[in-house]
Formats: structure tokens, sequence, C-alpha cells
């Protein structure tokens, strides 16, 4: 029964996606059709919907070829990266050859690939300007292959390309942790995929709350160029100021009132963001200002520096005035406490198998709406518009009665807001110290880079995607004992691997 | 001259920057003080990337204790009193800067003896210091076993420093070794099957964990370890996986300091994982100080802790002084190492006292070799020394046991209320200590 | 200001400016030269300037790299680590077939120092599509990552305990140890700062201003980018290695730890890089000196009261432990530099000495035709 399935597995989808490589351009859908998809996206389609459901996928596809969206593909190749992992953990000797050309094969194509392919373009002349990226993919996930591939012409490398083939890389490091060992809490059948479940809303959730940090990052660059060293401080700084808020405001009410009043940490937010975005905005007016006006040489050094200096003139301040000590506020919301005996947990909430801690899922939230509202801003309001303006081309905005320089301090006025209302939304959630923006912080460039800088969306994606990697990693390491101290350092390899392959992210602005 | 204006402007700043001359501040009293002052150094970390907040607290018990005894007449050496100053050099919890830290204290401020050092990282780096130049030495806080042993390079290739032992150095904090043995004791007498360590990867979480875990497996219980970094805030994706495990494992043991283990503890209570019927949580020495503790685990009731140091209900007076005049500066009770550092002032003072000398170097380490002095954590004395005809070795004792107090206090201690002050917990084990009559308090009951 | 005119011309008729600085930069050699043998100084003064020459070097070869060539790498520190750990570790384990033993400290050092430059040269090579922000962003995640792996495979750094290196010197005499360490550091210090200096004046040095100002027309020009790009990035990498290597093996300090990698130690030497001067190795160097001595006199502020004056408690002195705000003084005192003496609080002096604007000629005129500066800045963050 298993070797059936296996074998079904490993010769029929395969042989399918080939068929469907083949067959879904050529006869699915209109010429109309055909021209919005576009020919690639056909292809793709044709090799994900006949790999993961045979002819049923490429039935439906030929049926529907609306059907074709980035989403029903992506969903389609976590499928087929299903299919195979329920193969391989099926496989009872994993032999050591394979293994082996897992290990060294993968990132030796890579090297090999990223060395030659843009070589050989450069000679011929050729654009290389993607030949990087998709060489180094493709040497990873399909070997050798890729030289086939893509020796004669380099592709237009799409994002669908980029799911593809990162797919592909990701279904091999599954692979791995298969054959390295098979009682893995992430391979082993049967709870594996609760697991990996409740591993990836653990992700979701705090990735969307990384989110909205690195969206103000994100912001800040679109509008002015220039990243942000001092973002982890202003986080930081927003968690205090909503620590104080609430500690003074509550005793100022109770006092007044004359009975024990707490305000809600939910009122924090605004008050750390209004503080924050003054802060900045004086900031920018006194220290980047002159650097918008030609004052200043080298301009996008001196906003490294600049506003490094800002971060470690405010984690000192910090430290000076609040101390040491951890700090924290209240909840959002005060469910029920712990009872014993312990059905009686209440402190989270519970989909199915997936456990989610209640204060975590409520700062998830929060962090939606406000990035959902700073999109709206950025869209439908006046000022929001002029802001999107400026970034895609200052002089022309300029000419249109835009203020370049109000649209700068405006843009690192919200960005440092941003930042400090998820320091806000963080604090009751986190004990708080001064030095608590360092880790959080390096996390925001990974996401942003990731998602391309200056891109909202992307910055969003991005948290999602650091998010779930890092639970992944932690949850998934070989060994045990390491995978949470190596947490940072999966979000860190990923970011340099983007910086070498695709410097521009997943929804950057192309460079010119 | 264009250049001119802004000569004159760094001149000015760079002058002004170098304004720092030195001086003293002198206190009131009834005494006569001689016109010497007796300076002690206090190594601590007052800035990053050390423990700030324990070196806060390490740098105002020495003042305090300074305070205390000029208050009483300062040092009082064969009928003179001197005032005692107590200067803390900022060891930033780097080995390099304690080292250069050190020298400092003891070459220009010319200290006449040390105390104080939380990292061991620090401490393993200043012996040698200390030891070249004669000072004597109490060590308040480093666990490091190699701190207060002989021979301490830990480099192999490299011929030892000191090759007639090490004779300045004491310590009256606990070795790592001693604190992870009453832990285990106290878990291996409860019967847990199998324990989760959870384990900060730095000097003190490794070698305490590495302790913890052969003592387990000596016993028959199955450990496995986790490593975390110091500053990690969220826990959740490795405690999913503990989670995950088929079984709870019976305890879980969070060897991590500061505000990662708060973190971590709150995480573990809001997950279900611990504490619970099923698994124990035993967390470790700061969550006695319970202001803080309360503050950033709301839902740590139920939580064990080792204590390090003197149990509240055997507070002596000055114990009892001292964490009141704590609790007025910090609003939380007095830390261990605060204790210790406090005490360590008064050890120096007590041994200079008896031998007659502040700058006699070999007197002194006579003097507090023989120590019997009663202080806020209790009897100090030091069993092994040159007072001492055997070394440690003679009588199997492990090589730290050499100028090392024996006794400080190690117990387990347990909150069965939310906000509980660690003055009310229940102290569980060694037996000897226990306030409340029972080994473990069952998570939903009270004592 | 007349009279300063006055000087200045008597100045310039006498012995000349120029000549005047060469006088005074003889002089405070000699002096430097002349320290470890004054006797009413103490051992803990020469510790002083042996962590002073090494950040000074560490700082006047980020200058190098980061005022110069206009590569802004925060990976400064973790060459230097790679080259200490490097050093550490071959001289305990051996290297394939060379055993532990066969490796002297000197050979260690030199391992150390080879590797980082092997592995500065794979970075470099990485780094050359990347500017500004982003290169930033790459070399403070890759010592990061350097920085976690030593932390956490204990087994074989040491973790946090630190890793001893073998010792580089084996003097019994605690006075004549520390001299030999004194001059063993200055020697590096100069010799690591003739060699940068060397760099920077050589033709080598004015294409690196080249690619800074403008990477393109520089290629356009023919200077092969790619290569000086990859080579001030080893020369300097190889320089922090061989810094570390030797400053770690007990001639500084006894130990590594991986907390001296961290994000902090790095932005320290950032800041003395720019109190001191970028664009200036000298000015860099000194920078360290000058920040290092205001972050230790301002540990604690006493300031006596005039006339003999006291307060109530009898107290006559103001005193003030500043703590963090150390830190945070240190910080404005940076940011200030960066906002209105660009070229670090020393660059009047040196200006004046040498009589003329330090900043290259090229770059002036370069700088002077951009004047719609401000219009391109987004092209310069590309």
């Amino acid at each position: 029964m298993t070797d059936a399935f296996t074998t079904w597995l490993l010769l029929a989808g395969p042989l399918w996606a080939v068929f469907g490589l083949w067959a879904l351009p050529r006869f699915a859908g209109s010429r109309k059709v055909k021209d919005e998809t576009g020919l690639a996206r056909l292809q793709v389609a044709g090799v994900v919907g006949g790999f993961a459901l045979g002819p049923v996928g490429l039935g439906i596809f030929y049926l529907q070829p609306r059907w074709i969206t980035r989403a029903s593909l992506t969903v389609g190749l976590l499928l087929a990266v299903f299919i195979s992992s329920q193969v391989l953990v099926r496989i009872e000797d994993p032999n050591l050859p394979s293994a082996l050309w897992l290990i060294l094969a993968g990132p030796l194509w890579s090297v090999i690939a990223a060395y030659f392919i843009p070589r050989r373009y450069r000679e011929a002349e050729a654009d290389d300007q993607n030949a990087l990226t998709a060489a180094a993919l493709g040497g990873f996930a399909i070997g050798p292959l890729i030289f086939g591939l893509l020796w004669q012409h380099t592709p237009k490398i799409s994002r669908d390309w980029i799911i593809v083939l990162g797919s592909l890389g990701a279904w091999q490091i599954y692979t791995l942790f298969a054959l390295h060992n098979a009682d893995n809490l992430c391979v082993a059948a049967p709870y594996h995929i609760t697991y990996l479940a409740q591993q990836t809303a653990n992700g979701v959730v705090i990735g969307c709350i990384y989110s909205l940090m690195a969206v103000g990052l994100t912001l800040i660059y679109s509008v002015q160029g220039i990243v942000s060293f001092a973002h982890g401080q202003l986080y930081m700084v927003g968690g205090y100021f909503s620590f104080y808020f609430l500690l003074h405001g509550s005793n100022l009410l109770s006092e007044l009132t004359g009975t024990e009043i707490s305000i809600n940490p939910l009122w924090g937010i605004p008050v750390a963001g209004i503080i924050v975005f003054l802060m900045g905005a004086l900031f920018e007016r006194a220290f980047l200002k002159p650097m918008h006006e030609g004052l200043i040489e080298r301009v996008s050094e001196y906003a490294i520096l600049i506003t490094f200096g800002f971060g470690f003139v405010i984690e000192y301040t910090t430290l000076a005035i609040a101390g040491p000590f951890p700090q924290r506020t209240d909840r959002f919301i005060e469910i029920r406490r712990f009872t014993f005996p312990r059905t009686q947990i209440t402190d989270q909430f519970t989909f199915g198998p997936i456990n989610i801690i209640g204060d975590r899922a409520f700062a998830m939230v929060i962090g939606i709406l406000l990035i959902f509202a700073l999109l709206y801003f950025l869209q439908r309001s006046w000022t929001g518009r002029a802001l999107r303006a400026t970034s895609q081309d200052r002089q022309a905005a300029a000419v249109t009665g835009i203020n370049p320089t109000n649209m700068n301090t405006l843009s690192f006025g919200l960005g440092s807001m941003l930042a400090a209302m998820s320091g806000a939304a963080l604090i009751p959630i986190f004990a708080w110290v001064p030095w608590v923006g360092a880790e959080m912080v390096g996390r925001s460039y990974v996401i942003v880079v990731l998602g391309g800088l200056g891109s909202v969306p992307g910055a969003l994606v991005g948290g999602i995607i650091v998010g779930i990697v890092e639970a992944l990693g932690a949850g998934c390491h070989p060994d045990p004992s390491r995978g949470a101290a190596y947490k940072e350092a999966f979000a860190l390899v990923i970011f340099a691997l983007v910086l070498l392959l695709k410097p521009t992210g997943l929804f950057g602005r192309e460079q010119t | 001259m264009k250049h001119s204006k802004a000569l004159f402007v760094s001149i000015a700043l760079v002058a002004l920057l170098a304004l720092a001359p030195m001086g003293l501040v002198s206190a009131d009293g009834h005494c006569e003080f001689d016109d010497y002052t007796i300076k002690l150094g206090g190594l601590a970390p007052m800035s990053a990337p050390g423990a700030v907040a324990g070196g806060v607290a390490m740098d105002w018990a020495f003042k305090q204790a300074a305070a205390d005894i000029n208050a009483d007449c300062g040092v009082q050496i064969d009928g003179v009193n001197y005032m005692l100053e107590v200067i803390t050099g900022d060891s930033e919890g780097s080995p390099e800067r304690g080292q250069a830290v050190a020298e400092r204290l003891i070459l220009e401020d010319e200290v006449d003896g040390m105390v104080g050092v939380y990292h061991s990282a620090v401490g393993l780096a200043t012996m040698g210091i200390m030891e070249e130049n004669g000072i004597p030495t109490i060590f308040s806080e480093p666990w490091n076993d190699n701190v207060s042993a002989n021979g301490i390079r830990e480099f192999d290739g490299a011929p030892p420093r000191f090759d007639d032992g090490i004779d300045h150095i004491f310590r009256i904090s606990p070795a790592s070794s001693m604190v992870g043995s009453v832990v285990t004791d106290w878990l291996i007498a409860l019967g847990v099957e199998d324990v989760v360590l959870i384990v900060e990867n730095t000097d003190y979480g490794q070698p305490a964990a590495a302790d913890e875990q052969a003592r387990l497996e000596a016993a028959g219980v199955a450990v496995s370890q986790i490593d975390v970094e110091l500053g990690t805030e969220d826990f959740v994706p490795i405690l999913s996986r503990i989670q995950a495990s088929a079984e709870p494992p019976d305890a879980i043991r969070i060897v991590v300091t500061g505000e990662t283990s708060f973190n971590l503890t709150q995480q573990m209570a809001e997950l279900g994982i611990a504490p619970t019927p099923d698994t124990i949580c035993v967390t470790n020495q700061i969550a006695f100080q319970h202001v803080q503790y309360w503050a950033t685990v709301p839902d740590g009731n139920y939580c064990a802790f080792n204590r390090v140091g003197i149990i509240p209900s055997l507070f002596n007076d000055t114990a009892i002084e001292l964490n009141a005049a704590y609790e007025m500066e910090f609003g939380d009770i007095v830390p261990s190492f605060g204790m210790a550092s406090y005490d360590a002032v008064f050890m120096m003072v007590d041994a200079m006292e008896r031998a007659g000398s502040y700058s006699d170097a070999a007197a002194i380490v006579e003097a507090i070799e023989a120590s019997d002095i009663l202080l806020s954590q209790g009897r100090y004395y030091f069993t092994y020394g040159a007072h001492n005809e055997s070394m440690p070795a003679d009588d199997s004792m492990p090589d730290f046991m050499w100028h090392q107090w024996p006794d400080p206090i190690v117990t387990v201690m347990q909150y069965f209320e939310q906000g509980q002050s660690s003055l009310d917990a229940a102290v569980v084990y060694p037996e000897v200590y226990q306030t409340h009559g029972t080994a473990y308090v069952v998570p939903g009951t009270s004592p | 200001m007349a009279l300063f005119q006055r000087f200045e011309a008597a100045i310039d008729a006498g012995i000349g400016r120029r000549r005047l600085g060469y006088a005074l930069l003889a002089l405070i050699i000699v002096y430097l030269l002349w320290f470890p043998n004054d006797t009413s100084q103490s051992n803990y003064a020469k510790t002083v300037f042996i962590s002073g020459f090494f950040y000074a070097i560490m700082a006047s070869s980020w200058a190098l790299l980061a005022g110069i060539a206009g590569q802004f790498s925060f990976g400064h520190m973790a060459f230097m680590g790679i080259g200490a750990y490097v050093a550490g570790l071959v001289a305990r384990d051996g290297l394939a077939f060379l055993t532990a033993e066969s490796i002297s400290s000197v050979g260690a050092i030199v391992i150390g120092t080879v590797v980082a430059g092997l592995v500065g040269l794979v970075i470099g090579m990485l780094l050359l599509r990347l500017r500004a922000a982003y290169l930033a962003l790459f070399t403070i995640a890759f010592s990061e990552l350097f920085r976690i792996v030593m932390l956490t495979e204990y087994d074989y750094t040491g973790g946090s305990n630190g890793l001893s290196l073998r010792p580089l010197l084996q003097i019994a005499d605690v006075e004549t140890a520390r001299q030999v360490e004194y001059y063993l550091m200055f020697a590096l210090l100069i010799v690591c700062l003739l060699a940068m200096y060397w760099v920077a004046n050589s033709q080598v040095g004015l294409f690196l201003r080249a690619m800074r100002e403008d990477e393109d027309a520089a290629s356009a020009l023919g200077v092969n980018v790619v290569r000086y790009k990859i080579l001030v990035f080893v020369f300097t990498s190889m320089i922090v290695g061989l810094a570390g290597a030797i400053f770690y093996s007990d001639i500084g300090s006894e130990r590594i730890i991986p907390e001296q990698l961290e994000v902090l130690q790095m932005s320290l030497i950032i800041a003395y890089a720019v109190i001191g001067g970028m664009e200036s190795l000298i000015g860099a160097a000194a920078g360290a000196f000058i920040s290092r001595y205001l972050l230790e006199a301002t540990r604690e502020v006493v300031i006596t009261y005039p006339f003999g004056l006291t307060t109530a408690d009898g107290s006559n002195a103001f005193v003030w432990e500043p703590g963090a705000w150390r830190y945070a003084l240190f910080g404005f005192v940076m940011v200030l530099t960066l906002r209105f003496m660009r070229n670090g609080l020393l660059y009047p002096f040196i200006t004046w000495f040498s009589g003329r604007d330090l900043v290259m000629k090229e770059t002036v005129a370069k700088r002077e035709s951009d004047e719609d500066h401000a219009a391109r800045q987004g092209a310069d963050d590309e």
C-alpha cells in the first residue's frame, strides 16, 4: 500500500508536472487569457498543478485559467511540498548518498551557478540583472539542471520564479530534516501537522507584531531614502512613555477621584505615539533637514551616523532616568486568571489544536489595524498621497506644490511614531528594559530588506515570513538544545541571503 | 582666517570637557578621624554590556556599608579612627575593562583591599591583578568554581601564572556547584523523572546547567537541555516544542537571569506549561526580588526558585536593617549580592582591625582566614587557608573550597499566593529550613 | 583676534606652520616613547595607553575603510574577533597537520591575521554589490552572526567565559612586562598607521577617494573598482585581525569574550572615529584617545566650590556621578560633532598646522560642482 503510494508520487507527480509544463500554456484558455496571465505563469501553473494534484490540478487550471493566481500557486506549492515530505518520511531506509547530495550539492551548485551564469551573460553582453538571483536559487533547488535552463538567456525573474525555486529549496531543507532525524517533531507523523500549524501560527502572530515596527522603518526609507538606525531605541522609548503615562496617569486619576483607577494600556499607545512623533519630527528638523538642503556631503553615510547617534543618546538617557530594572504594564484584557486544575486555563485563544496567548493575539490585532490605518492614510488622504508622491519623485512632487521638506519631517515623525506604538503595544507582553530595542531592531532590518525597502505591504509580508522562519527554526532545529539560542541567527541568515541575491527584496522597486 | 574661529570653538570644547578635577567628600561625625582615609575598591558592572541592575545594587551596598561604618567612628586600628571610602570601579562586565579598572583602583587610587565582582569572567580575569599586587580581596558574587580555586589558567599551553597558589582571594558567594546541588537534591527528593533545563549561554548558565545535569543524570533522571540567548524576548516557539512532546516534563528548571528569565517564566505560565500539577516550575534566585518578579511575571504563582543567601525567616537585625534601607532606595527586597557586598566590606574592615594594619596585606589575609564574624548573611569563616594544614584535596573536597566560605545558605523557596512577598514565601528545601512543613506546595493548594 | 593673527603671521614667518606641526607631532611621539620610563606613573597608566593604542588602531583603520574608501562597515569588531579567536583556537587545538605544540604564539597570531584577511576577502567580494545602508546592514548581520556562533558553540569557543590566547610574552617581572607590552602595542600602532598612510596617499588612496565620491565615474575613467574595493577591505581586515590577535595574547587582555563583538562596542569605535575625524587617520586615532579619556574622566565629576565655601552638610565640592548620563552625553557630543564639525573635533588643528584644507582637492572640486546635491541624494542612496 505504502509502496504503491510512494511509487505513484515518485513517478506520477513529476510526470504530470512535465506534462503540465508542456500542455497548459498550449491549451489553456483563449489568447486573451494567455496574454493576461503570461507564459511564465502558465508554465509554473502547469508544473505546480501537475505535481500537486496530477490530472485534477491540470484540469482545474485548464477549465478556469482565471484561478491561476499567485495565491493558488502558493497553495499548490505548499501542497506539493507537503506531499513530497510524506514520500520522504515513508522511505524507510534513507540512504546516505541522498543525504550527502542534499547537504553538499545544493549549496555547492548554488555557488557554482552563481559564479558562472552571470559571467556568461556578461561575456555575451546580455542582460544579467536577475542572473545571480536565479542562478543561486536554482542551483540550490535543482542542482546542475539550472545550467540547462539558464544557459541561453536569463529569464525575467518574476516573483513566481522566486516562489517556485524558493519553495523547492525549502523542500530540500525539509527533506534534510526528515533524513537527519525521523523523530524530529516537525517530520514525525502523525503529530507533525498540528505541530507545524502551531509553530506557523506562533510565527504569524509575532510576525504581525514585528511588522508594525518595520513599517515605520520602510516608510522613512521610501520618502527620505535613509535607514533610521535609531528605530530600536524609539521603539523602546515608546514602551517607556506608555509605562510612565499609565503609572502617573492612574495615580493622578485615583487621587482626583478617590477611587482606585487603572488606565487600560491601550491608551498608552496613542500617547506614546504622539510624544515620539514630536521627538522624531524635531530630530528631523534639527539634524536631517540640513542634509536635504545640500549642506552636508555624502548624505547616506551622514544619515546612518546621525540616526545611530540619536539612538545612542536616547538609550542611555532612558537608562539614566528609568534605571536598569525590568518594567511591564498591565494586560490589555484581563481574561480570567489561572485556576487549577489545568482544564480551566483560559488565558489563551484556542482554535482546534492551535493555542495563542490572549494578549499576544490582541497585540497582533492592534498591529494589523494600525498598518491598515496607515495604508488607508497613504492611499486616501491628501497628505498621504503627497507622501507617496514625494517618495516616487521628489522633484515632480515639488512642482505640484508639495513641500518636500514638510514631507520629510512628516515621514520621519510617522515612522518614529509607528516604532513607539509597537513598543507601547508590546510592553504589556514583554519585560521592558532600556536595551530591549536592540534585538527587535535587528529583526526589523531583516523584515524591511526581505519585503523590499520602501514597501509597506512588503513589510507586512516580510514580518510574517520572519516570524514563521524564527518559529520553525527554533521549533525544528535538529538539536533541540541549540534551536532557541540560534533563533535570531535564522533571520540573519535569510537577511544575508536576500541582501546578496536580491537586494530589492520581494516587493522593492527595481534598481535603476 | 576662516579656520581660526573653528579652532577657538574646538579649543573651548576640549578644554571644557577636560575639566574633571578629582576631589573628596567628607562626612560629618562626632568622632575624631585620622587624616588618612582607608580605601577599598569595589568592582561592579555599572554599564552595559554588564548586568547593570546587579551593579547598581552592589554599588549601593558598598556605599551603605561605608556609611554605616563611618557613622560608627570608621575603622578603628590601634585606637585611631580612619574614615572608610569604597571606590566603585565599573567593570562593564568585560574582563578587559575589569582588569584595567582593577589596576586603576590598586595603582591610582591606592586602595587597601578589594571587594565585589559580579561576572565570573571578570573575577577570573582580575584575580591575577590582585594577586600580583598583593591586595586582599573578598569576592561577593562570582560563582564560577575556578574563582578561589588554585591554578586559574584554563589554557593548557600556558604555564600557570601563580605557582605558589592564590593567597589573596576569598569568596563569600557560593560556587555554582554548591547552588546546583540543592536544587537537584530537591528535585530528586520529590521523585521527578524527567527535567527540562532552560539555560542561558553565559559563563553563569552553562557551568551551572552542566553541573545540575550531571547530578540529575547520576540519580537516573532524564534531562534535556535548551540553550537560549540572553535578551531573547519571545520564547513561544521553543515552549511549543516542549508542549508538543508526548508527555509533559515533571519539572522545568530555568537557569536564566534578568528580564530574559522573567519573560520566559511568564510565557511558560501563559501557555499553561508550568507551573501545573504535572510540571514543577523552578526558576532562579532573581525571583526573590518579589516586586520585580510580580510586576513582570503576573502568572508566576507556585513557581519555586532557588534562594542564594539567607532566608527571610532567619534574617538577623543587620539583615532587616539593610533590607529596610534597600527597600527605601529601590522599593524591592535586597538581593543576595547586595547583602554579600555589604558583608564583604565589613569583613575586610574587621580583618584590618584585627590585623592592626590597613596596609600589611599578609597580616590582613591571615586575619580574613581567621574570620569569625556575624553579619547580615550569617557567620563567616573559612575552612581552608594558610591557617589549615590540609588542602581541600587532602580531605577529598573540591578545589574551590580554598578560601571559600563553606556555608552560603542555598534553599529552594516557593510562592503560593499571587503577588506574595518573598518574606512570606515558603521555604521548601532543605528540610532543616522548611517554614511551612512541606517539601512542595502543589499548585492550587496552600500549605 | 588681531593678536591671534599676529601670532599666525609670526609663525608663518618663522618656523612655518607645517614644520611646527611636525615638531609637535615629534614631541608627542617622543613623549609617548619616554612615557613608560616615567617612574611617577603607575602600571595602570600604561595599561590605559596600551588599550588606547589598540582602539586607536581600530578607529583609524575604520576611518580608512569608511571615511576614505567609503565602505561603511559595522563588521570591524567581528574581523578583530576573527583574528583573536582563530589565533586562540589554533594555539589550543592545532590546525590540520600542525599540532598545537608546534604552533608558537607568533605563528598563531599570523594564522589569525591571515584568516581574518581571507574572511575579509570573501565578505569583501559579497559586499561589492551593496552600498551605504545596505552595506551597513549586511555587516551588522555578519557581525551578529559571528558573535552568536561564538557565544553558542561554547564547547569549542568557551562561550561567554571567553577564550584565552597563548600569551605572546613570558616575562616574569610585572614592571618590565608592562613596559614591553606598551612598546609592542605602540610599535604596532605606528606600523599600522604608516602602512595605512602609505595606502591612503598612494595611487590606491586616490582611486579609493574617487570611488567614494562617484563610483561610476571612477569606473568609467578606468579605475578597477572591484579590485580596489576588495583590496581595502582585506587590508583593513588584516590590520584589525592582527591587532586583535596581539592585543588579546595577554598584551592588553588575557581573554576575548563574545560581548566584545556586540554592536555597542562597534558603535563606540565609530564614535571615536567620528569625534576624531573620519577622513583623517591620525585624527581618528587621536579621537580614540580623547574619547576614552573623556569617558574615563567623567566617571565622577567633582567641582570644588571656590573660596573654600562649604554647603550646609559640610561638603566642599559638588559631586556628580553621571552613570548612564556619561554615555548619553558622549552620544550627544558625537551627534553635534557630526552635524557641525563633520571632519572631527581635531580637524581645525590639523588644518591650521598644515596650512591648507586637508580634504583632498579633487573632493572639494567635486563637491562644489554638486550644487543640486539635495536633488541627487535619492540616486546617491540607491
